[in-house]
């Protein structure tokens, strides 16, 4: 017994938490700027050098090479690691020039000529000039290589072609003419060709820069470089001595010493441990932990923002795709009703979408009747109409569409058959499962037997975009860029992400095939007035005809310690972190696990 | 014997009685749940639990009676005081004994809407709260024990059947039989069962029915689990089968089976009643994986594991304490039923 | 001997039944890895295809089996297609600090549970064993993930623990003590989950086991010739009251790797358990395969020990073992 208690005891004394404010970071100084470095002044952005930051990540981060990356949280670091040609500026949603200085569009839109900041370095000190800027658009175009961003640079089946001028000079030539192609240069990054030139050339490509590649050989034109790397647990970035950004006193950026990223495994674990005082950012929360944190601010003394409405849109969907040849004929005979257009009317009119906002989102949500949502300022259609839920036009919808109830108030079709499907969600997104729960009751008041199946996310995937076996699925897509051409293959009756009908050879409906010529039309239209009128008509004819049933978008939700200047969270990705470069720690910038 | 049975009881009243109290309520579900388990109030999510009166302005009632929640802070401010709804005191509702409300299938036999205690609408008896959706966790509760309840018992009895059969004939019977089985059972426990269970999933019919759903899931959990309490039993009546008394029963010509069931079963009772004891209340958290994956009971029919997976949040966990009713309840459940093994093994030792 | 050489080759088989029924479940689960850039409006069908075709995925099953069992021969357990890094290295990182997690944990249940289940055995009826037991159940009848984020939540609550991980941000700079003192620091809370876990079921097992012992004629004839007490629990109950705690004690060896899955994920711990079952939901097979074999390689060896220890202790099976019919 005596020996159990001493043992304990010991343990406990060894176990006091040790004391980890003393450690500092030996992180490299800015260098100082000379003449000949053409750095980009941040005239509005001041703050002062020192201290680091620690980001918990919920999901590890992979690899570290931007040319095959395909995950957010590897996404997240790289992005602090690099620097593309054209930055869009996450505050204003427009483009602003980066590591190209200028550039000239020829008049009919095909040809970009970027002229490059001269005398920017590498983190490893070698000097920067076209040679990379060609050699990392050829990566990412290679063919073998099969980078998920390759796409983008193909329009209409052809790539772009990009040609060095001079050793700062570069020109992009697209295939024909692409609205907005100055948008498609954020999240190329430039990469470095004196060190990846010998992995490509022996094919070795897809394993260079992964996780356990030593700093040495990493190198980029981001504000930070990587300094260690222990996966699993914890990704280390430090300064990047020789950034080409410089704030209001013309002093080199980043203000930190260094960036940590850790890897904690869930949002849950990423709330936590910023209570704790272990992180100081939350890039992305969810409502209720952000009621949380509300809740705990006046002791705790941290920086809540909610940005308002995201770009992501949440609907339902239904399986109008052909299956006649794959035995599915339980799901056909359920079609006639899906593509009953009234029949969707309906259940856009019952669906409840102020009590979706309130209890899947805490109120910190909008509702959404279209697939542009208000967070969109620039391209947001403000004529479409937002009716209210209301049953009883839902009925009399089902009615004129040749619908009746029977004597315990289920809803029965034309041919006495019982509404009777279901709703399939995945089990990873916990709001679009509450969602379809709230959908379920709402139609229950119509009559509708309503079944909520969750699924594993790929099993989901799998029925959607393979099988088609599935009545009705809840999705959400969007986010990604405020621009229209992103989401071209959702809307295009060819698109690959067509959900509703996907693999049509030919536009079922007269509706369908409008919206194709509208957004052909406002792909290679530049003038942004006009692209404005032409997307305006598609959205127009998205919200009326319901090819999907939209529900609502979730705000923007991050928080930051108190000590974290700058802190200006947007509703772009990676929200909090696009201007770590400008981030800093106010007065009392020593480092320390505060306790919040 | 008479005597022994008396003592028996009067020494374990205390926990029988909860015990068959507690079973009855949950087979009486519907008429003792005050109202419909999937009934969503949308203006009262995540909502405390009501709070019964005694005293008003008019004095003390013998009848409690409670207010309705509404949205906004409580006068007075306090921070502990959950600040998203306060008392409307404009109405109070009584509390009424065997009250007509919502509808419900009274053992699967008849419909009726007897209910044995609530409050007249529109008013809401919300004893344990109410989850996400504004629904009566108490109501999802008794309901919800009736499917987490019965799972568990039927899948404990599934593995235990297979299992003390694998572990009896493979400790028994020695050789290339226990080889072979206890092989099968390594292969058992080593494979990923994950991987199977989502592609269980994807052969499934998108909808199944909750009672088919409930079988499924019973078999696949007993199916799965069969191989540690087989290996257990099967230590057991290796050492047992080497007895004397064994040697001698089959010195006088006891057939294999005889000696099975009449020794050395005996043996291995102690170690089967614990198993049972442990595997009822893992079965019922077993669950809660399950549904996680897709194949548990769906929406809107409450079981004790989809209750219990809005506890992983850890927002819900620390600010709505209400929802660990299910946790409670499960952890009242296993220690009764622990009790209940621990008193079956004394009787059968002292046998 | 002839014994150990049977219980190789069916180790053998076992290891290739796995990988052949694993390689199958794979198959039936639906989707594959790059299902998710499926969902990206920006990603054509192409460059998945070609990307599946890269890693080999559009092979038929039968052989891609073959290419996998070649290159494990050759000690290549393949490419995880998350991390674009080899398997090998990726598990072995991870299962060293699964072993660091659950070896102490185990060693710490054990050391705990004997002397209390003996004791709640010697004492049956007294306060201590009331206490023991009730505890016991308590703990039991709590799921797992409960006991985990509910100490997790007052650990963080009260400032007692590290939040989560196992080394703190500026490790690299301490002190020896001081590494020593911080890892110390991050281990308490998933070990101590783990005990609360692991403890209660051996308790009542050797409680249980020790109570039947206690109960037979040879030890109320040790009593009856005035041994004491404590040495006839420890040297006559306890070892014959083994039997079920040593199957118990080769069920822990077997789980060494595979147990800890959900506290190594709630307490942030960089085990394999995340790492498995992040690989299990994005289809990184390989990942998935050689976790699974590293598993069952563990599993096999626990049983063996199990069987091994019990014929060495119970000195019944080892005489019984010969009469085998």
């Amino acid at each position: 017994m005596k020996v159990i208690v001493r043992l304990s005891l010991l343990v406990c004394l060894l176990a006091s938490p040790c004391i980890a404010g003393s450690a500092c970071f030996d992180a490299p100084a800015a260098e100082p700027c000379s003449k000949n470095e053409d750095l980009q002044q941040l005239p509005y952005i001041t703050g002062h050098y020192g201290g680091y930051l620690t980001i918990g990540q919920r999901a590890e981060p992979k690899t570290l090479n931007p040319v095959t990356e395909s995950d957010s949280a590897s996404r997240e670091i790289i992005g602090r690691l690099n620097a593309d040609l054209i930055e869009i500026n996450r505050s204003t949603q427009k483009t602003e020039p980066a590591l190209a200085k200028y550039w000239k569009i020829s008049p009919d839109g095909r040809t970009f000529t970027l002229q490059l900041r001269k005398g920017v370095r590498f983190s490893d000190g070698h000097p920067f000039d076209a040679d990379d800027v060609v050699f990392s658009f050829n990566l990412y175009m290679d063919e073998t290589i099969d980078s998920p961003q390759r796409d983008l640079l193909i329009i209409d089946g052809k790539p772009m072609t990009v040609t060095k001028l001079d050793p700062y000079t570069v020109r992009f030539t697209l295939p024909h003419p692409y609205a907005a192609a100055e948008r498609l240069f954020d999240g190329f990054p430039i990469l470095p060709k004196h060190l990846l030139e010998k992995a490509y050339k022996d094919s070795t490509f897809a394993q260079a820069w992964s996780l356990n590649t030593p700093p040495s050989q990493i190198a980029g034109l981001g504000p930070f470089r990587l300094k260690q790397s222990v996966p699993g647990q914890q990704i280390v970035l430090e300064r990047n001595p020789y950034y080409w950004k410089v704030d209001r006193g013309n002093r080199r950026l980043p203000y930190l010493d260094a960036l940590i990223f850790l890897s904690v495994g869930s949002e849950d674990a990423q709330v936590m441990r910023f209570e704790a005082g272990e992180t100081d950012v939350i890039t992305r929360l969810n409502p209720e932990n952000y009621s949380l944190l509300a809740r705990e601010q006046s002791r705790a003394g941290s920086q809540l923002a909610d940005l308002g409405p995201s770009l992501e849109f949440n609907f339902l969907v239904f399986n109008l795709n052909d299956v006649t040849d794959k035995h599915l004929d339980e799901t056909a005979a359920k079609q006639s009703w899906f593509s009953d257009f009234q029949f969707r009317q309906a259940i856009n009119a019952a669906v409840d979408r102020e009590g979706i906002v309130r209890l899947v989102y805490g109120s910190r949500g909008t509702p959404l009747w279209g697939n542009v949502g208000p967070g969109n300022k620039y391209w947001v259609n403000q004529q479409i109409p937002h009716p209210r839920c209301s049953l009883d036009d839902a009925r009399q919808l089902l009615k004129s569409a040749g619908f009746s109830w029977n004597k315990s108030g289920q809803l029965l079709d034309k041919s006495g058959r019982v509404v009777d499907f279901t709703i399939i969600a995945s089990t990873s997104n916990a709001q679009r499962m509450k969602m379809a729960v709230l959908l379920q009751d709402d139609l229950s008041h119509l009559g509708m037997q309503v079944h909520v199946v969750p699924l594993e996310f790929r099993a989901l995937i799998d029925r959607v975009f393979h099988t088609f076996d599935y009545d009705a699925a809840i999705m959400g897509l969007g986010g990604g860029d405020a621009d229209p051409n992103p989401e071209m293959n959702v809307w295009m009756s060819n698109g690959t992400s067509h959900l509703w009908n996907l693999g049509e050879k030919q536009p079922a409906t007269a509706w369908e095939r409008e919206i194709d010529e509208l957004m052909q039309q406002q792909m290679v239209t530049l003038d942004y007035t006009k692209r404005k009128r032409l997307y305006d008509r598609v959205q127009q004819l998205i919200a009326e005809n319901l090819p999907f049933v939209f529900l609502a978008t979730p705000n923007i939700l991050a928080a930051a310690d108190a000590r974290v200047g700058n802190f200006q969270p947007a509703v772009l990705d990676p929200y909090a972190l696009w201007n770590a470069d400008e981030l800093f720690i106010r007065s009392g910038g020593t480092q320390n696990a505060g306790v919040r | 014997m008479r005597v022994e049975r008396d003592r028996f009881l009067r020494r374990n009243l205390w926990w029988i009685i909860p015990l068959v109290l507690l079973h009855l309520v949950i087979v009486l579900a519907g008429f003792v749940a005050p109202h419909d388990p999937t009934a969503q109030n949308r203006e009262w999510p995540y909502a405390p639990p009501t709070r019964l009166h005694f005293v008003d302005n008019s004095g003390l009632h013998l009848r409690p009676f409670i207010y309705a929640w509404v949205a906004g802070g409580d006068a007075n401010d306090d921070p502990d005081h959950d600040s998203r709804y306060r008392e409307d005191r404009t109405h109070a509702y009584s509390l009424r004994a065997f009250i007509r409300g919502d509808a419900y299938s009274f053992l699967g036999l008849f419909e009726t809407n007897l209910h044995l205690f609530g409050v007249d609408d529109p008013g809401k008896l919300l004893l344990f709260g109410t989850d996400e959706f504004g629904r009566d966790e108490f109501s999802r509760l008794l309901w919800g024990g009736q499917i987490s309840i019965a799972a568990g018992l039927v899948a404990a009895a599934v593995t235990l059947v297979l299992g003390s059969i694998a572990g009896l004939v493979a400790g028994y019977f020695g050789g290339w039989i226990d080889e072979t089985l206890m092989g099968t059972s390594e292969l058992f426990l080593s494979l990923p069962w994950l991987y199977f269970l989502l592609g269980v999933r994807a052969f499934l019919p998108l909808h199944v029915s909750p009672a088919r759903t409930f079988l499924l899931l019973v078999c696949v959990i007993g199916l799965i689990g069969w191989a540690s309490p087989a290996r257990i039993l099967r230590g057991v009546v290796l050492s047992s089968r080497t007895r004397n008394y064994v040697a001698a029963a089959r010195g006088f010509g006891a057939s294999n089976f005889y000696i099975l069931r009449r020794h050395v079963l005996p043996d291995t009772s102690s170690v089967l009643l614990t198993q049972a004891a442990l595997l009822v209340p893992r079965y019922i958290a077993a669950e809660v994986a399950l549904s996680f994956f897709g194949l548990g009971v769906n929406e809107p029919t409450p079981s004790w594991g989809n209750m219990l997976a809005a506890l992983q949040q850890y927002s819900v966990l620390i600010s709505y304490g209400w929802m660990l009713a299910p946790a409670l309840a499960l952890f009242i459940t296993s220690v009764m039923y622990y009790l209940l093994a621990d008193a079956l093994h004394s009787r059968l030792e002292s046998r | 001997m002839s014994y150990l050489f049977r219980r190789l080759s069916r180790a053998i088989c076992l290891l290739i039944g796995v990988s052949i029924l694993c390689f199958l479940f794979t198959e039936m689960a639906p989707g594959s890895f790059f299902d998710e850039m499926r969902l990206n409006p920006q990603v054509s069908p192409e460059t998945i295809e070609h990307l599946r075709a890269q890693f080999g995925l559009d092979q038929p099953l039968a052989i891609r089996y073959v290419h996998w069992m070649k290159s494990l021969l050759r000690g290549d357990l393949g490419y995880s297609i998350a991390y674009n890094l080899p398997v090998a290295p990726l598990l072995w990182v991870r299962s060293r600090n699964t072993l660091l997690l659950t070896v102490t944990a185990m060693f710490l249940s054990w050391i705990l549970s004997i002397p209390l289940g003996m004791w709640a055995a010697a004492q049956k009826g007294s306060p201590l064993d009331r206490l023991i037991t009730i505890a016991s159940s308590l703990a039991i009848a709590t799921p797992e993930i409960v006991i985990a984020i509910a100490l997790l939540a007052l650990a963080i609550r009260w400032h007692l623990t590290p939040a989560g991980g196992m080394a703190s941000v500026a490790f690299e700079s301490l002190s020896a003590t001081q590494k020593v003192s911080d890892f110390i620091s991050h281990l308490l809370l998933p070990v101590l989950v783990l005990i609360l876990c692991q403890s209660p079921i051996l308790i009542r097992h050797i409680r249980a086991s020790g109570l039947e012992v206690l109960n037979s004629s040879y030890i109320h004839a040790a009593r009856g010739l005035g041994m004491s007490k404590t040495r006839l629990l420890f040297r006559h109950v306890l070892p014959a009251a083994a039997n079920p705690a040593i199957s118990l004690l080769g069920f822990s060896i077997a789980g060494l790797i595979s147990g800890s899955l959900l506290v190594e994920v709630i307490c942030g711990w960089p085990g394999l358990g995340p790492l498995l079952l992040e690989a299990t939901l994005s289809r990184d097979l390989y990942v998935v395969m050689g976790g699974i074999m590293f598993s069952t390689v563990f599993m096999i060896g626990g049983n063996l020990i199990a069987d091994v220890l019990l014929m060495a202790f119970d000195p019944r099976i080892r005489t019984g073992a010969t009469h085998a019919s």
